[in-house]
């Protein structure tokens, strides 16, 4: 082989893999991080993002290289050199890449025990996922409950997942941790918040009908808000009908202009005199038992069992009344 | 089009003493006889369950659900197959009648009819699965673009949730099922048995049997639209327990899948015996292309994995039908053993859908660059370390399922360490590139298009592979850009590249060169257009299967859809190219390419038995650029002035 093609080859190796490390650093591929589980898996990421592109750029400059250099004329009918193969080369090209790919899986598996593991004294969260919503208890907090999922900042915090229906996935793309919620099997999940602010849980399971719109509001805050939060949730300010209807993830399916909210799985909430004379009932009871047994009666062109049936249990009755007075404009 | 007529089997049948009795137009195999066949099948399904139900006593006696399943989708395919007449030679050897001797009669095509019958030519049936399977690829590619206009935007415009996902789950399970894997069956159909020397497979009426399973599985997909609750819509992994909940048209799913996967199975076998026994002598294993290895292994793959998603669809649809509760925890199912079951298939499925295309390629790459495959026994040895390190990795779809924690390593591990047998291939192709004579013809295009995005997309499946990436970016768009470099960047590719390649033998005309480089250079732009930034916004948040996200990804989707109608528009060119050229392209010569293997050393469309004459291999397939070299010695052969000295 002659020197001069293996520094052309190089040189163009080296244009490639710049080109490739511009759009690694130009473009944000990452959310920016908010627990100390991404922190990790943002640094494996770069530790594979390396190894990738030297090969990518590797490939391609062999390949730009040998079509640019080796193409046929259109009148040459003749053939190559016959090389049958380079043992030295080969056994080379099996090594090497075996000791690349075996570093990133040391690395890989090093995180993945780090990620996995919540200290001595984690905050605990039960995390319950089902058609189509999440909701969570704090059992260190008199299992206080809530459709709204509040973390300490830099507070390690082991989550335990159930699932009551199918397989749904939590995922807080800020948080890098994912795990699936498995009806019939018990699964947890570490996860160390680095920032406060407001955040969003996304199912990534497909589950069903309403599985793009399985989200759920996410904040993490710090000890003092996180006390305030505790002391709010126990003692029922938050039990308004508008707080009810956020914390109970209804706008992720129902359309409803005063909480500003447009859900396509659900009816529409604005025009509920005129279904609740469809069912033939008067207004507020229609409203309540849309809410406690939604299967009931269902708006034409509406399928049932969408609507989970245990909004009757997860909301107190106070909360139901509040809230069937915020949706029939009575509050 | 029309083969050498060289061996005529005109035999009048009175002369035979014991051929089948002449038959009247309803009994003689064909349509007809399929049709009133299918409808007497599901009749025959119908009331063997409305009659049980009734003996019992269990009410409603027409349970629709178990009609469907009985009548509609057992019995009326078996139906079917009987009335196009797929068992004929074997029902009259059971019923015990004197053999008679083979009159090929249902062998070889001479007018475009006998496509559209059973036929036990390898030749044909390669032709039938191609197109077919391209049929199929039109559809898939309609429901992506449909999706695609939904996904637009933000929000549903124009579908329900229920259709949305149906389209979704759709499109995978026939770009997979009734493209991808038979497709690549059908291509290897046509050549395998010419590369061996062979005069056709070695159970043509299997082989037959197997191209006809394949169009009822599709229809029986596609017809799940039409069920009541809508088409199946758990994905194309129908994951239990949302698959074992879901409307009727999931059953539609279970027992596709089941016709699909038996169709692969009989393929394979076929395979395994024609290579193994029907090689021409001289043709040992290390003579072999590697077309042939690839088919080789893949067949291994299909035999061993098959069975295991047969048997998941089964289990989740006995769930439904008899109340058994595999998958039920209520009842102490375990929902985890769906996946495990599912994906010991679907993982070796990726190998099925990827090892033939190392194969296609190889044979392009060698040929185009004009020189032998660098190191063509490690290249022989990787397929062989894929298949059985491909067995040993299905769990990395599981790695944020929930399974056993201890298992996650190991997994990443050998899923990390099939990179080298892949990578072995890369490395090797690119050294066959190295001081070639490089042709840049459509096919060639197409393989190193494929080189290229099969790197990426190899190189996505290691950040993939790796656990704490994986957990970020498991069931989000990454995957979706990572599957479709693999599979379209990857396996699509290299079926282009083979149908290119083959098309002057398959049809004795050339392709229009131009308009083949105009589809390779709009598929290559708009293909990564649509899928590279999918990396993106799957990285940074966007779940797959799903018709709403959030605002933030809103222009980026927006680009990916105009792309993805770009990509479809492509197809137009190749499918414009193929049907004009194959009615009055120009005649192809024998052997356009100057090709060693033995496919190209026959007349184009080749004899109806393939070979005058039992060819005798001397030497290896890619013996470009050595004097004298031969890789077969053909007597009668047209075209043996044309290999290059």
């Amino acid at each position: 082989m002659r020197r001069g093609s293996i520094v052309r080859i190089l040189g163009l190796t080296v244009v490639f893999a710049a080109v490739q490390a511009v759009v690694a650093v130009a473009f944000k591929w990452l959310p920016t991080s908010a627990s100390r589980q991404m922190d990790r898996i943002t640094f494996v990421y770069w530790f594979a993002t390396v190894i990738c592109i030297a090969i990518f750029a590797l490939v391609m400059a062999v390949i730009v290289y040998s079509v640019w250099q080796f193409r046929a004329q259109p009148d040459d009918e003749s053939d190559g050199l016959p090389i049958h193969g380079h043992t030295g080369l080969e056994i080379g090209w099996t090594i090497v890449p075996a000791i690349l790919v075996i570093a990133i899986g040391v690395v890989s598996a090093i995180v993945l025990s780090q990620n996995g593991r919540a200290g001595t004294n984690p905050l605990h969260v039960n995390v319950t996922a089902q058609q189509f919503e999440w909701s969570f208890a704090y059992p260190d907090n008199k299992n206080l409950k809530s459709h709204e999922l509040v973390l300490l900042v830099n507070r390690s915090t082991r989550l335990d997942f159930e699932a009551l229906d199918v397989i749904h996935s939590f995922w807080v793309p800020e948080f890098g941790q994912k795990q699936d919620a498995v009806p019939g099997i018990h699964t947890h999940l570490v996860v160390t918040p680095t920032r406060t602010g407001h955040f969003t849980l996304i199912c990534t399971e497909l589950c069903g009908l309403g599985h793009a719109t399985m989200r759920a509001a996410v904040s993490v805050v710090d000890a003092a808000g996180f006390a305030a939060w505790i002391k709010k949730q126990q003692s029922g300010v938050g039990s308004g009908g508008s707080a009810a209807f956020v914390s109970g993830g209804c706008g992720g399916c129902h359309a409803f202009k005063p909480a500003g909210s447009a859900g396509q799985i659900g009816p529409g909430l604005d025009n509920l005199e005129a279904d609740a004379k469809k069912a033939g009932q008067p207004l507020a009871d229609y409203v309540k038992q849309a809410i406690v047994d939604p299967n009931a009666y269902l708006v034409p062109g509406f399928q049932k069992g969408v609507m989970p049936t245990t909004f009757g249990q997860s909301l107190s009755p106070q909360q139901i009344d509040a809230l069937v007075k915020y949706l029939t404009g009575t509050a | 089009m029309t083969t050498a007529a060289q061996h005529e089997h005109d035999t009048p049948q009175a002369f035979e003493p014991f051929g089948p009795r002449a038959r009247g137009f309803l009994l003689r195999a064909g349509w007809i006889r399929a049709t009133w066949c299918t409808a007497l099948f599901f009749l025959v399904g119908m009331f063997i369950v409305v009659g049980s139900r009734a003996i019992f006593d269990m009410h409603p006696v027409y349970n629709w659900t178990i009609i469907t399943l009985t009548g509609a989708l057992t019995m009326a395919p078996l139906g079917f197959l009987t009335g196009i007449g797929a068992f004929d030679y074997w029902f009259y050897w059971i019923s015990g009648r004197p053999t008679r001797e083979e009159d090929h009669s249902g062998h070889g095509a001479k007018a475009w009819p006998d496509y559209f019958r059973i036929n036990t030519d390898h030749k044909v049936i390669g032709v039938q699965y191609t197109v077919t399977t391209f049929f199929f690829f039109v559809i898939g590619g309609l429901m992506a673009m449909l999706f695609r206009a939904e996904l637009a935007q933000p929000g549903l415009q124009f579908f329900s949730s229920q259709t949305f996902n149906g389209l979704v789950s759709m499109h995978a399970v026939l770009m997979i099922f009734l493209f991808i894997i038979p497709a690549f069956a059908g291509l290897a159909n046509f050549v395998v048995p010419l590369m061996l020397g062979a005069p056709d497979m070695a159970f043509p009426r299997l082989n037959a049997l197997s191209f006809w399973l394949l169009p009822i599985a599709g229809v029986m997909f596609m017809s799940s639209f039409l069920a009541p609750g809508g088409p199946f819509a758990a994905g194309w992994t129908g994951y239990a327990p949302l698959s074992v909940d879901s409307p009727v048209g999931s059953m539609f799913f279970n027992m596709g899948v089941q016709w699909a996967g038996a169709s692969s199975i009989l393929t394979a076998l076929n395979f395994l015996v024609t290579i193994i026994t029907m090689r021409a002598p001289g043709m040992t294993f290390w003579r072999m292309p590697l077309l042939v290895w690839a088919n080789f292994t893949t067949s291994l793959l299909v035999v061993i994995a098959t069975p295991f998603i047969a048997g998941s669809q089964f289990f989740v649809m006995f769930d439904r039908v008899l109340h058994t509760s595999f998958f039920v925890p209520a009842h102490g199912g375990y929902v985890l053993g769906y996946q495990h079951i599912f994906w010991f298939y679907s993982h070796p499925a990726v190998y099925i859908m990827m090892l033939p295309g190392f194969g296609i390629v190889s044979e392009v790459v060698s040929t185009m660059s004009r020189k032998p495959i660098f190191g063509y026994r490690l290249m022989a040895l990787s397929f062989i370390g894929i298949l059985i390190l491909g067995f040993s990795v299905w769990a990395h779809h599981m790695f944020v399922a929930g399974m056993a924690d201890w298992l996650r390593v190991p997994m990443m591990i050998s899923t990390l360490l099939i990179a080298v047998p892949t990578g072995i291939k890369v490395f090797s192709w690119l050294a066959t590139l190295w001081e070639g004579k490089i042709r840049l013809t459509t096919p060639m295009l197409w393989a190193l298009g494929f080189i290229s995005m099969f790197v990426i997309g190899g190189l996505s499946g290691i950040f993939l592979g790796s656990v704490p990436i994986d957990i970020h970016a498991s069931d989000t768009y990454f995957i979706v850009a990572h599957i479709h470099y693999v599979l379209f960047g990857g396996s699509v590719f290299t079926i282009f590249a083979g149908v290119y390649y083959w098309f002057p033998k398959v049809t004795g005309r050339m392709y229009n060169e131009r308009l083949g480089q105009l589809h390779f250079w709009l598929t290559f732009v708009s293909f990564n257009v649509t899928f590279f930034p999918m990396h993106y916004i799957g990285l940074r948040g966007m779940p797959r299967r799903v018709f709403d996200y959030s605002n933030q990804f809103g222009s980026l989707n927006m680009i990916i859809s105009v792309a993805s109608f770009v990509l479809g528009v492509s197809t137009v060119i190749f499918f414009y190219n193929m049907i004009t050229s194959w009615t009055r392209g120009p005649i192809a010569s024998s052997n356009p390419w100057g090709a060693h293997t033995l496919e190209w050393q026959v007349s184009s469309p080749p004899p109806i038995f393939n070979f005058d004459e039992i060819p005798v291999v001397v030497g290896g397939p890619y013996e470009y650029g050595v004097p004298g070299a031969r890789h077969a010695i053909l007597h009668s052969a047209p075209a043996a002035e044309e290999v290059h000295a």
